[in-house]
């Protein structure tokens, strides 16, 4: 029978195997469930921090000379400032909560105005002669705005004694911000070397490591159920080891794909959602392209590679057994791509490795979402990859072969690469 | 084998090791078309490794299996039914889903697969448990499905590895009368069985291997012609004399009730005496029963044809003599 259509029916079967069953449905719910919780709690905090907290200070009339250095301190310390008049004993009454008011009294006011329901709380007070200053605060505990409240005491001070010694403070103060030096850098801050562009290439990678690492292991036991199950030989009666090899490989990669475009759209909407996809220095699109493209190559190696030594055992204990080399060979490659890279992105060590099919796929999505990697490159390391997928086929459709009907005991690798069946 | 183009099954000198075991040692035979060929032999005889190359799922050393003259090549191989030893189905799969995609790997289209399942789950008894996974099923229904997954596709020849263990009577016989249907509709059966009185009855030809041998083949009536036929003799009155004088007749050799055909009841029993004609002197069969007749009264005389299972241990048994 003709070789597509079977290995067509393989695939279908294999991608329905994966797709329709509840815990994959249920995984992939929860999945959902995460992103969108993730996003919305994204947000509520990022709302939070946007607004800028407001401190609100009581002042007497002794005390109204300290507004302008208030001013200052609350700016750098990054609050806004809202300043009352108020006599000590009403802030001492509404500092201990039994006064709810805290409206301010617009000078020379005829009248109270009553505070409404949601008038912030006073939370300190300053008053007296600048000789003797009285400090009155709610919460012994709020640092930010003793030294706020110090920091503008301490100022007035200053002022004064320059004053008195014939100088001016606002000139000091801006000689000293004019004798800032700037600084040129030849290296990288850590804010570059491990900013936005370092999390997404990181956030591709570990999404490349965990797909591909959860693809091949879910061929390792489709071949080892397939073998337990004895299912292997009705199908071997009819179809090619090669053709029941290449379906469950396109079928679970389909699959794989799937999870990674699933997930990847629902990230990206939730970036996007976020408002932090201009904030990324990176062109995500390229990134994201590099990630599939990669996916697609490291996938269709290391799945064959996994479907071979999983034919190799009989049963589901033994596959770790097996599998423990290959595994290694992919945590490898993204150790190397995830510390090695960011130390060095243009070293000749980083830039030689990536071009081999079994680093490239984790080492160079990490370096094009990190900078500037010649095209060439690229384009070596993507034709070695595919001139190395026949090399792959050959060998994992030899070891498949003669592997998949070994029942019984574990079959030696070198037994299964000798000889075909 | 002849030139003469044949138009059924050749298996045509086998040869398979696995290491320094002889699976097989020159095992051929033939089954025609619209034949039901019982393949009988001891455990670890060479049934399943012939069965497995003929449908290529191992390869022989040597040797090569034909399909209406031509090498039964994958091709022609998706036309094979198959059931193997080791019954084999998707555990989490449903039947029906199963029998179908089992079906289309062997070319047919979507419609007459569906077709093909409902019809063969429905005769076979299953029909009710489409819908269920292949695992909750019980063994014996499981077999069921795994007969199923042999015939939907509508094969040109079926090879079943023990079809019928595990099986109840009822099934046994809806199982049989399937077998002989296909045959008569021109399919080559070929199964193997421990069930001799099974085999028996419903093969029409039987093939005995030993040691990866094929030591007989033919009919059961042209099995049970031997050159050595067994007589059995009711005698009443003093049995030991007359075996004493029929130790003595050249041609006759008076047998042990171990030795004798299973279809020899009671051999063992005082009256009955089972002797062997040796082949060398015709007619001598007369002269025992005259000798009989002048030493008492001879109650019943009668040849005791070998079944199956005395062919078997026959050849089984002769193990020794052959190695």
């Amino acid at each position: 029978m003709n070789a597509a259509r079977v290995i067509r029916l393989v695939f279908a079967r294999e991608f329905k195997a994966r797709m329709l069953t509840k815990a994959n449905i249920v995984s992939l719910a929860i999945m959902l469930v995460v992103i969108l919780g993730g996003t919305i709690t994204a947000r509520i905090i990022m709302d939070r921090s946007d607004s800028v907290p407001t401190v609100h200070i009581a002042l007497d009339a002794a005390g109204a000379d300290l507004t302008p250095y208030l001013a200052t301190t609350a700016e750098q310390a990054g609050v806004e400032l809202e300043l009352t008049t108020m006599s000590q004993a009403d802030a001492r009454a509404a500092l201990d909560g039994t006064a709810p008011t805290l409206a301010p009294l617009p000078e020379n006011a005829a009248e109270p105005v009553p505070a409404p329901a949601d008038t912030p709380k006073l939370e300190a007070f300053v008053g007296g002669a600048a000789s003797s200053p009285v400090v009155i605060v709610g919460d012994p505990n709020d640092t930010r705005l003793h030294e706020i409240i110090a920091g503008a005491l301490q100022t007035r001070a200053l002022d004064e004694v320059v004053h008195a010694m014939g100088g001016d403070l606002s000139q000091i103060t801006e000689a000293l911000a004019q004798a800032q030096p700037e600084f040129e850098a030849i290296g990288k801050t850590d804010e570059q070397k491990y900013g936005p562009a370092y999390g997404v290439a990181m956030g591709g990678t570990v999404l490349l490591l965990v797909t591909l690492m959860m693809s091949a292991q879910m061929i390792a036991m489709g071949v080892v159920e397939e073998k337990a199950s004895r299912v292997v030989e009705i199908l071997l009666a009819t179809i090619r080891p090669t053709q029941l090899l290449a379906g469950k490989v396109l079928g679970v990669g389909a699959y794989g794909l799937f999870q990674v475009a699933f997930l990847g759209t629902a990230l990206t909407s939730s970036l996007v959602a976020l408002g932090l996809v201009d904030s990324i220095p990176i062109n995500l699109g390229w990134t994201l392209a590099h990630l599939v493209l990669w996916f697609i190559l490291g996938y269709t190696i290391f799945a064959l590679l996994f479907g071979a030594f999983g034919s190799l055992v009989s049963r589901q204990e033994d596959i770790g057994a097996v599998t423990t080399p290959l595994t290694l060979l992919v945590i490898g490659p993204y150790y190397l791509a995830a510390f090695l890279i960011p130390m060095q992105p243009d070293s000749m060590l980083v830039r030689i490795l990536s071009e081999f099919p079994l680093f490239a796929p984790f080492m160079m999505p990490m370096r094009v979402a990190l900078g500037n990697v010649p095209a060439w490159e690229i384009g070596l390391a993507v034709a070695l990859a595919v001139a190395a997928i026949p090399g792959v086929v050959w060998v994992a459709g030899r070891m498949y072969q003669r592997g998949v009907l070994h029942m019984g005991g574990r079959l030696k690798f070198g037994d299964a690469l000798r000889k075909s069946a | 084998m002849t030139n003469v183009a044949k138009s059924g099954l050749e298996i045509d000198a086998l040869n398979k090791s696995y290491g320094t075991v002889r699976a097989l040692q020159n095992c051929s035979f033939e089954v025609k078309p619209g034949e039901v060929f019982g393949f009988v032999g001891s455990n670890g005889a060479g049934k399943t490794t012939a069965m497995r190359i003929m449908l290529g799922v191992l390869a022989a050393d040597s040797g090569e299996v034909r399909w209406k003259g031509r090498p039964l090549d994958a091709e022609a191989r998706s036309s094979v039914g198959y059931m193997p030893e080791e019954r084999g189905l998707y555990p989490k799969m449903k039947v029906g889903e199963q029998l179908v995609y089992l079906a289309r790997l062997h070319g047919m289209s979507h419609g007459d697969a569906v077709a093909a399942v409902d019809r063969w789950t429905d005769r076979l008894g299953v029909a009710a448990r489409r819908g269920d996974a292949v695992m909750k099923l019980s063994l014996g229904n499981q077999q069921r499905v795994q007969l199923a997954a042999a015939l939907a596709h509508d094969p040109a020849i079926l090879v079943l590895d023990e079809p019928f263990s595990s099986l109840d009577p009822v099934a046994v016989d809806v199982m049989s009368a399937v077998l002989r249907e296909k045959a008569d509709a021109g399919v080559p059966v070929v199964f193997s069985s421990h069930q001799l009185e099974l085999v028996e009855r419903i093969c029409d030809r039987v093939g005995i291997i030993r040691s990866g041998h094929m030591e007989a083949i033919g009919t059961v009536d042209e099995l049970r012609v031997t050159e050595h036929p067994q007589w059995r003799l009711v005698f009443d009155g003093d049995v030991k004399a007359l075996r004493a004088w029929m130790g003595t007749v050249k041609g006759v050799r008076v047998l042990s009730a171990s030795e004798a055909n299973t279809a020899t009841v009671a051999a063992e029993a005082k009256d009955i005496v089972i002797f062997e004609d040796d082949g060398t002197r015709p007619g001598v069969e007369q002269e025992v029963l005259k000798g009989a007749v002048a030493r008492g009264a001879v109650r019943e005389y009668a040849l005791v044809r070998p079944s199956l299972v005395d062919l078997f241990r026959h050849i089984v048994s002769a193990e020794g003599v052959a190695a």
